[in-house]
């Protein structure tokens, strides 16, 4: 039987473009040299899938407000210390006295708001469906102990209309197969009714280089008919976790939601429900709107949505790089960019 | 405080002041451990000079935990600076050794510390001859700090440098990568994650002295401490010029080391080892000092990981587990805080 390594070395049909939808599988893609056993036709894109590079430098900015101008102490996930704001990255304005800590999950900021009732407490909330429920588990806590000084600052996304925003990208997704754990199958069997194509992918190299070869025979096999399946069934169940998207439903609800390098996609992100209003730093703080820029020259948007490479981009390299990121996907280990710089230039630079 | 301790139990600033307490602290803890012929008292120690060259190294220890599974910053000081000199093809004879701690450390603890400091070091056969002990105020340092100066003989006809790696060597680790740095990030508590792993600090000169009674023709050997073996290979390649080739699924990593690593996205080439060297060698000597590691107490798993190549000079380069290659990356700027 041939293996899936053989399937893809061996392909040679028409031209096939990939999206990879997740910081993790584009890590784990560039670790293995997935990239140096392709044949030419196929191109893998590293998507929006990595939250630190979806997180527009508005959010940056109101998080940067929040700890300069309202005195909170912004509780993050390390990533997003990096990121650039409109002015500055949150690394920028600590050392302009800013509080800010790095916390492993949103429960710890909680507790740390209980430790500390004289300070007001601000998570940062992002990621995806698979981040979610942490957050919202960490709102309905605060909300349970009544604890005043505990907000967050949300911008929390999903995926479903990003897909489908993204549909002219690729054609085939790589599903993230954490994402489909939260959120089962159903959205994918929706999308090909769409006529958006991909499959359930794990994170092992056996199971990537699996999914891949899965995309290149459905593509083969039908060529244009859009197909689903789920190759990490392990994880992920058809019903995905009840449990957690019940959680999710209590707390929040959707709304539109900005993407850095995408812009606002309707529906795509998730909010706080106004029962839960008391936690959220937006309303808490009465923030005003905040329109965030970015280095014109920066490419980010474009490597996305798979128009460009990381090493189309003039800043890539020089003035862009993990120690100075400029664009968010140069900040996060699992941004394409990163990736790039990192395992990119390798026996002929 | 525990009801069962007094005031006496704890060290003070006056443990530091130089008068009758400090002298105290000196009997009842460093004079107690360290006792032998050589550590009088006076103001420097007087040792005898044997012909030929002496190493001479010094380092810091300052790790967060201060105790972990498999050990305490006693013995993480005294493996560190014997290592250092061990890994110059140097036999460790003397040791001086200087404390910074924090007022109200227990006195127990610094007996403990002290003790493996003594069992670490008879180990290693060497001698603690000198010391000094500073008290610093509450908040000033955090527990203990502890630094190891020591002085090493070198051996005739060994010769090791980081820039000594040329192609056709090959490349050994000692054992599983990546347990120190594991075992230290676990030991904070900040991730809730229960893994059985334990420190491999050890002191390493027997297992040196076992590979240069095999062969003197090692060119390089490293402790690969902070940053961990891909940080040193990484220097190495840097120094001597050189490309070096990994074969991933050679590299040795203990399974509880590589499920963390799993969980946290950590790369276990760059998680500190403390008791684990990284060897360049002519590939026809890398049997003969493989077997003689293999039969060593911290030697037993060593492996041959990769070779010295010509081609991309300064890069490290793996084929990793699907066959491919890829680049090591380069040693970022995220090590782990004061894990040494």
């Amino acid at each position: 039987m041939e293996t899936a390594k053989q399937i893809i070395e061996s392909y040679d049909g028409r031209k096939l473009r990939v999206m990879e939808v997740c910081g993790t599988h584009t890590h784990e893609i560039f670790r293995l040299g997935i990239r140096r056993i392709l044949p030419p036709q196929i191109e893998l894109i590293s998507g929006p899938g990595c939250p630190v590079c979806v997180t527009p430098a508005g959010y940056i900015d109101e998080a940067v407000m929040l700890a300069l101008e309202h005195g909170a102490v912004i509780c993050t996930f390390g990533d997003l210390i990096r990121v650039p704001g409109s002015e500055m990255s949150l690394a920028g304005a600590r050392s302009k006295g800013a509080a800010v800590k790095t916390v492993y999950s949103p429960l710890d900021a909680v507790d740390f708001a209980r430790e500390n009732p004289d300070k007001q407490v601000v998570f940062l909330a992002v990621g995806f469906e698979t981040t979610v429920p942490a957050a919202c588990l960490a709102v309905k806590k605060a909300a349970a102990e009544g604890l005043a000084n505990f907000s967050i600052l949300g911008a929390n996304k999903t995926m479903p209309n990003a897909y489908k925003a993204l549909k002219g990208s690729a054609d085939a997704f790589l599903y993230p197969g954490h994402v489909n754990a939260i959120t089962g199958t159903a959205v994918c069997e929706d999308l090909v009714k769409l006529g958006v194509s991909g499959v359930v992918a794990g994170f092992t190299a056996d199971e990537i280089l699996t999914a891949l070869a899965v995309i290149i025979r459905l593509s083969a096999s039908a060529p244009g008919e859009p197909f689903f399946r789920n190759c990490y069934p392990r994880v992920v169940r058809p019903e995905g976790s009840p449990a957690a998207l019940k959680l999710m439903d209590t707390v929040m609800e959707p709304c539109d939601a900005e993407w850095r390098g995408l812009g606002v996609i309707p529906m795509s992100g998730l909010k706080l429900r106004p029962a839960f209003a008391a936690y959220d730093a937006r309303l808490k703080f009465s923030l005003p709107p905040v329109a965030g820029r970015s280095n014109p020259a920066c490419r980010c948007g474009e490597v996305l949505q798979g128009k460009c490479k990381s090493t189309d981009c003039k800043l890539f390299g020089t003035a862009c790089t993990p120690l100075h990121p400029v664009g968010a996907c140069m900040v996060s280990n699992e941004g394409a960019c990163s990736a790039y710089y990192q395992y990119g230039d390798i026996l002929n630079g | 405080m525990d009801n069962n301790m007094n005031a006496n139990d704890f060290v003070t600033l006056a443990h530091g002041a130089g008068g009758r307490q400090t002298a105290e602290l000196i009997d009842r803890v460093f004079k107690a451990h360290f006792s032998n012929p050589d550590f009088t008292g006076d103001d420097a120690a007087v040792l005898p000079v044997d012909a030929g060259k002496i190493a001479f190294t010094t380092d810091g220890f300052i790790v967060s935990p201060f105790e972990f599974p498999g050990g305490n910053i006693g013995k993480l000081s005294i493996c560190g600076t014997v290592n250092d000199l061990a890994c110059m093809g140097a036999k460790p004879l003397y040791l001086a050794c200087a404390f910074v701690i924090e007022e109200g450390f227990p006195l127990a603890k610094l007996e403990e510390i002290a003790a493996a400091m003594k069992k670490t070091a008879d180990e290693a056969g060497v001698r603690i001859v000198a010391g000094d002990t500073k008290v610093a105020g509450k908040g000033q340092v955090d527990h203990v700090f502890i630094t190891t100066t020591g002085v090493g003989q070198l051996t005739e006809g060994v010769r090791t440098s980081g820039a000594f790696a040329r192609p056709g060597d090959a490349v050994i680790v000692t054992g599983d990568v990546g347990r120190h740095g594991c075992t230290i990030l676990l030991a904070r508590n900040e991730f809730e994650i229960d893994a059985d792993v334990t420190s491999d600090c050890a002191p390493l000169w027997g297992t040196v002295k076992s590979m240069i009674d095999a062969s003197r023709d090692i060119h390089v050997i490293r402790d690969a401490t902070r940053g961990g073996v891909g940080t040193v290979l990484y220097e190495i390649a840097d120094q001597s010029k050189v490309g070096i080739r990994l074969n991933s699924a050679d590299v040795p990593v203990a399974p509880e080391v590589r499920g963390v690593c799993g969980m946290l996205g950590l790369e276990p080439l760059y998680l500190a080892c403390e008791g684990r060297l990284v060897v360049f060698a002519p590939k026809s000597e890398a049997p003969a000092i493989l077997e003689a590691l293999r039969k060593g107490p911290y030697s037993a798993s060593a492996a041959i990981i990769g070779e010295v190549v010509a081609d991309h000079p300064g890069k490290v380069v793996m084929t990793t587990e699907i066959g491919a290659q890829s680049l090591l990356p380069q040693p970022g700027g995220e090590l782990l805080p004061r894990i040494c």
